[in-house]
């Protein structure tokens, strides 16, 4: 699967969302997407899916059966989940998708209309619905977000096995959860520009980091403070030599 | 397609949005067939309620194709292999729905609306026109569809501006500007159904194929 010289934008006389982006997929590729909110990618993954075309530049190559798990599965369906993934795989053409459920533990959820399903458990059904069919390019939007913690642990290995069975695997991903795996791709997309290989983001739980030290094994810390402390309180840390910045401000 | 067809069905029959457009169809027939007509009229009276039903056929139909989530409609897209097979399910589905609502139309009008069968060839003839109303219908219904309108209230207005214009076109001298609606009724009044119809359906088909082109085109 190729990207050459792919830009989009989404309407005329906006800016670009992606620019020039060029890029070849593998079979057996994992790829960890990352990038700052609205830098494009999402968009991107859409691209890759075939749901937008891109405004100049063409993508080829892509493979016949995707998978594409969004990063909010939409619950507003009046099915329960057994019946949703039965009309999921008969749009596939008979594909199991039990094995699947079985395999996220979404068993207790079966019978669970979509529209009360919490947002790791509508989670899952989105990703069951993509896996169901062995795709050959595997599209994660932000694949852990809000999964319980044996789902989360099961997912590198979900990815893997895609990837040895000689499909793409491309996951949006801010938590770092693939990054166990070996010969991760880094992907990231900093001002519409696609970049291979760049500094991978840090985690939304890291709040500080010794890079002077990087063969030590690391920890990462949270510190609640005041809100009027917090510029010093970053700028000491920043001058002592530890990356260091802000994620969330509460109360 | 044919699942993801079945699927966007089930979904408008388990929202039960279906009931909407069916208890206006049932409150349109029940009025316009409250009497029988007398014998010599059937003609006339099945092409009234051709036309009268579009406007509920479109509003089932748009209901129809809004009730799936726009992010479904992406997974679908993935799913049945590309946007081109999931708009094709979405019409179809349309479609059927529409049928399935223009056929009750139809089967009370022969039951409760006529005082006798009509012939053979006019019942062809009335048969045809009322899917050529499906069309019509679906093909309205689809225009006004969120996906091409998004705003819910311009939506509205403009199905039921569509079909005022529909009307008020077809009645004028640019008839030929628009399915020309009224022109199937005046046929079947005047009697000149049979003789006319060529000329209306190729046109009626001509206006349908034009929308639903760009309902795709919209939705590439």
């Amino acid at each position: 699967m190729r990207l050459s010289k792919v830009t989009f934008r989404y309407r005329r006389r906006e800016p670009l969302i992606i620019r020039s982006a060029d890029a070849r997929l593998s079979p057996g590729d994992v790829i960890e997407l990352t990038g700052v909110n609205g830098a494009g990618k999402s968009t991107l993954l859409r691209l890759l899916a075939g749901l937008a075309r891109p405004t100049t530049g063409t993508i080829s190559g892509r493979p016949p059966v995707v998978g594409f798990a969004p990063d909010r599965f939409p619950v507003g369906q009046p099915f329960t989940v057994t019946a949703y993934l039965r009309h999921m795989s008969r749009v596939r053409g008979g594909a199991r998708w039990e094995p699947w459920a079985e395999r996220l533990t979404m068993g207790h959820l079966l019978t669970v209309p979509l529209g009360e399903l919490s947002k790791g458990s509508a989670h899952k059904v989105g990703l069951a619905q993509a896996l169901m069919a062995d795709p050959g390019l595997l599209i994660l939007d932000e694949p852990f977000a809000g999964l319980d913690a044996d789902t989360r642990e099961v997912l590198p290995s979900i990815a893997a096995e895609v990837a040895a069975g000689g499909g793409i695997v491309i996951a949006s991903d801010h938590q770092g959860g693939l990054r166990a795996l070996p010969a991760v791709r880094h992907w990231s997309v900093v001002d519409g520009h696609l970049k291979e290989g760049t500094a991978v983001e840090p985690t939304a739980e890291v709040a500080d980091r010794a890079p002077a030290v990087a063969a030590v094994p690391q920890v990462t810390v949270a510190v609640t403070l005041p809100v009027g402390e917090l510029q010093p309180f970053l700028a000491r840390m920043r001058g002592e030599g530890y990356q260091a910045r802000e994620i969330e401000e509460t109360g | 397609m044919i699942a993801l067809t079945a699927f966007r069905l089930a979904g408008y029959v388990r929202s039960h949005r279906v009931y909407q457009a069916l208890l206006l169809t049932l409150a349109m027939l029940a009025i316009l067939y409250g009497s029988r007509a007398p014998r010599g009229a059937e003609v006339s009276v099945l092409a009234d309620g051709a036309v009268l039903i579009i406007p509920i056929l479109a509003w089932a139909a748009r209901s129809l194709l809004d009730t799936e989530p726009d992010l479904q409609r992406e997974l679908s897209a993935v799913q049945v292999g590309g946007r081109g097979r999931e708009v094709a399910a979405g019409l179809v589905a349309a479609f059927a729905a529409c049928a399935v609502l223009s056929a009750l139309g139809l089967g009370w009008a022969l039951l409760l609306g006529v005082s006798q069968a009509p012939p053979t060839g006019v019942l062809i003839t009335i048969l045809l026109l009322h899917a050529l109303a499906t069309l019509t219908g679906t093909t309205l219904g689809a225009l006004t569809s969120r996906a091409v309108l998004a705003s819910p209230a311009v939506s509205i207005m403009a199905l039921v501006l569509g079909f005022m214009a529909m009307l008020l076109l077809s009645a004028s001298p640019l008839y030929w500007l628009t399915v020309p609606v009224i022109r199937w009724m005046r046929a079947a009044n005047t009697g000149l159904l049979l003789d006319q119809l060529p000329q209306l359906a190729a046109l009626s088909l001509l206006w349908c194929l034009i929308g639903l082109a760009v309902y795709v085109w919209r939705r590439r």
